[in-house]
């Protein structure tokens, strides 16, 4: 991987990114599928599964972005996908009983909220938050290694998950949840769009201050970054913070397009998470990937599935491809490299 | 591999074994008295709790989850991860599964395990010989042994009623004990003489201790980590089949999320994800408290859901206690 194919886009270093664009696999790979698909079917490319793609690439897409702030530090965050939906249920019982202290009834006939959306994505926003900062703290303060902490945060979740739901979904009934599921600004559905501000606001922060850089410095080497003065700890509590408000997000947009919530959704999204920031060149043991190549990874992801499915490829064929394409990304890469070396 | 390196730098200090020593003692020490404890609240708490029924009850409820920690133990021990356990014991079972309508004891069972150990030495291959993280190989493989048992199964359950051997694996008894309990002791006593008294033991902990030392020092490295793989795969076959004769159907959409529940065992019988340390002992001790703690949890009536929320508490009080005197922690 080339030092220009990992930075992110920026008026002055534009020539040598288009250059080392070019030279990256992950975009052919893309350019290929796409290829493959509109010559295929006479419906790939047009608007309608343009948008569904938009849609499926926001909810992976804002899960493997946190993900990949996480794995930049060398770190893992096993809580994602338990914890995009855990913070929307928190978020409708809190609100729900707080209705209740204040003699409204925002849980109506059959399990259905129709209280404030606002507030509900509020406090879901804070929980992701949370939990990403008792991960944090856990991880870089206790000294519990991140994979066994939300490991632990994993199995707690998705307890409470069934413990405050009941295990009964709660359907999501207000325009505001309509418009985050199913409308669109022009051509982009807003699932996308928030995806899309999230992605920028993440280039700008990792890739273009220096506060953001230090991710990249933990990731490469913690014991220089610690010894450079950089408080380390701090930047991996806000790394996980980072993952959790993007794991919130991602359960926002999620449950918006289902219009309701339900414990066991989600299942197992953790790994098509990491495997989604692996497969656009994030590394496990930190310091290599950014948020725009996770994008990358989450469209040529998307994408293949996306035309597995046009195809009429059945589900389990779909898992089988993921697996193979997950080793031979990562196996490809590994062998071409030793190649060089040797 | 650089991460292995890194890691190993990042603990460079001189006092590292004084410190692996101490923490390993303190994680034992605390294992062990949370183990006391949530026996002498069991006695408490229901009187029959130490009777053989219960005890039995409480062994048969996690030796599938234990012979596959074992396998685990080993791999973790090397400094490797496989997540693709309950996969592979799936897809095992199917393609044994698949053989029920030939009435041989000897081929299904036969296949089953032989299914498990080929999964497994891919996985070695992929990770030792290739040199693609185990974490990325076997999540991979997870993904690729579900959908295959699925594809080969045509998503349909498999019965395996008319191979008596088969069901007695997961419900008979010797004098009383339960076969599954009895596995669990037996491969229990064969892994701890395996990685206490066997020059492959040595070269486990050497291999997950400093990867390029061991090489460096005449450890075949890539065939060590393999053969890791290639067990943690016959015991995940072996526990497939337990687990599908105690129901007595083979559910090729089954043991969903199981890889984490036998991480979380090995995870907290003391096993650091960093290689080099971990103890069969240490997961055994471990696979009974999770057993003790979901047994007593029944007994008092607490919803499965909360007892998931209990597990994971239980994990971080064994995991905490000296953890803050580590340096550097992934």
């Amino acid at each position: 991987m080339s030092a220009a194919g990992l930075a992110s886009p920026s008026a002055s270093r534009l020539g040598p990114f288009l250059a080392g664009l070019l030279r990256d696999p992950i975009v052919w790979l893309i350019v290929a599928i796409f290829a493959v698909g509109s010559l295929t079917s006479e419906y790939y490319l047009t608007a309608a599964n343009i948008e569904n793609l938009m849609r499926n690439i926001a909810v992976i897409g804002l899960l493997s972005l946190g993900m990949t702030v996480v794995l930049l530090t060398g770190r893992i965050d096993l809580s994602v996908a338990a914890l995009m939906i855990f913070s929307v249920i928190v978020g409708v019982v809190l609100m729900a009983w707080l209705g209740s202290v204040i003699g409204v009834r925002w849980l109506v006939r059959g399990n259905t909220f129709a209280g404030p959306t606002l507030a509900v994505m509020g406090i879901a926003l804070a929980t992701g938050a949370f939990v990403g900062a008792i991960n944090g703290i856990g991880v870089a303060y206790l000294k519990v290694a991140s994979f066994i902490m939300t490991l632990v945060s994993l199995t707690a979740l998705r307890g409470f998950n069934y413990v405050l739901t009941n295990g009964h979904p709660y359907y999501l009934k207000s325009p505001l949840f309509n418009w985050v599921g199913d409308a669109k600004l022009g051509p982009v559905p807003v699932s996308f769009a928030i995806f899309l501000a999230v992605l920028v606001a993440l280039i700008a922060f990792v890739n273009g201050t220096v506060r953001g850089g230090r991710f990249y410095a933990i990731g490469g080497n913690e014991k220089a970054a610690l010894y450079a003065g950089i408080k380390t700890a701090r930047y991996v509590v806000l790394a996980f913070v980072i993952s959790g408000i993007c794991a919130a997000i991602a359960g926002i947009v999620f449950t918006a397009r289902l219009k309701s919530v339900d414990a066991p959704l989600a299942a197992g999204y953790e790994l098509t998470a990491i495997a989604i920031a692996v497969i656009g060149g994030t590394a496990l043991s930190g310091g290599v990937g950014s948020p725009w190549r996770t994008l990358l990874g989450s469209v040529a992801f998307a994408a293949g599935l996306n035309l597995l499915a046009i195809w009429g490829v059945g589900t389990w064929y779909q898992n089988l491809a993921i697996g193979i394409v997950l080793i031979l990304s990562v196996g490809l890469s590994k062998l071409s490299r030793k190649k060089v070396q040797s | 591999m650089t991460t292995m390196e890194d890691k190993v730098a990042d603990r460079g200090a001189p006092s590292r074994t004084f410190d692996m020593v101490r923490q390993a003692g303190s994680g034992d020490l605390s294992r062990l008295a949370v183990l006391v404890v949530l026996v002498v609240l069991g006695q408490i708490i229901t009187p029959a709790f130490l009777s053989l029924g219960n005890v039995h009850v409480i062994l048969m409820a996690v030796a599938a989850i234990g012979i596959m920690a074992y396998g685990m133990t080993l791999v973790v021990i090397t400094g490797e991860i496989d997540l693709s356990v309950a996969g592979i014991a799936i897809l095992s079972c199917v393609v044994g599964g698949l053989l029920i309508p030939t009435g041989s004891a000897v081929l299904v069972i036969g296949a089953t395990l032989a299914t498990g150990l080929l999964v497994g030495l891919l996985n070695g291959v992929l990770v030792a010989a290739i040199g693609i993280p185990s974490l990325i190989a076997t999540l991979g493989m997870l993904g690729i042994s579900r959908a295959l048992a699925n594809i080969a199964s045509g998503g349909q359950a498999l019965y395996p009623e008319p191979i008596a051997a088969y069901l007695w694996l997961g419900r008979g008894a010797v004098a009383g004990v339960p076969v599954p309990v009895l596995l669990l002791a037996i491969l229990g006593v064969a892994a701890i003489l395996l990685t206490r008294y066997s020059t492959f033991g040595r070269a486990l902990y050497a291999t997950g201790g400093n990867v390029r030392a061991a090489a460096l020092s005449g450890i075949n490295t890539v065939a060590v980590r393999t053969v890791v793989f290639m067990i943690s795969g016959v015991c995940a076959a072996l526990a497939g089949i337990l687990e599908c004769a105690r129901l007595s159907y083979i559910n090729p959409a089954g043991l969903e999320g199981m890889e984490l529940s036998v991480l979380a065992v090995t995870v907290l019988g003391g096993a650091a994800l960093a290689g080099g340390s971990g103890s069969i002992t240490g997961t055994l001790v471990a696979a009974v408290i999770i057993g003790i703690v979901n047994n007593l949890l029944n007994q008092m009536g607490v919803s499965i859901y909360l007892q998931q929320v209990v597990t994971a508490a239980v994990i971080l009080a064994v995991v905490l206690p000296g953890m803050w005197r580590r340096g550097i922690v992934k």
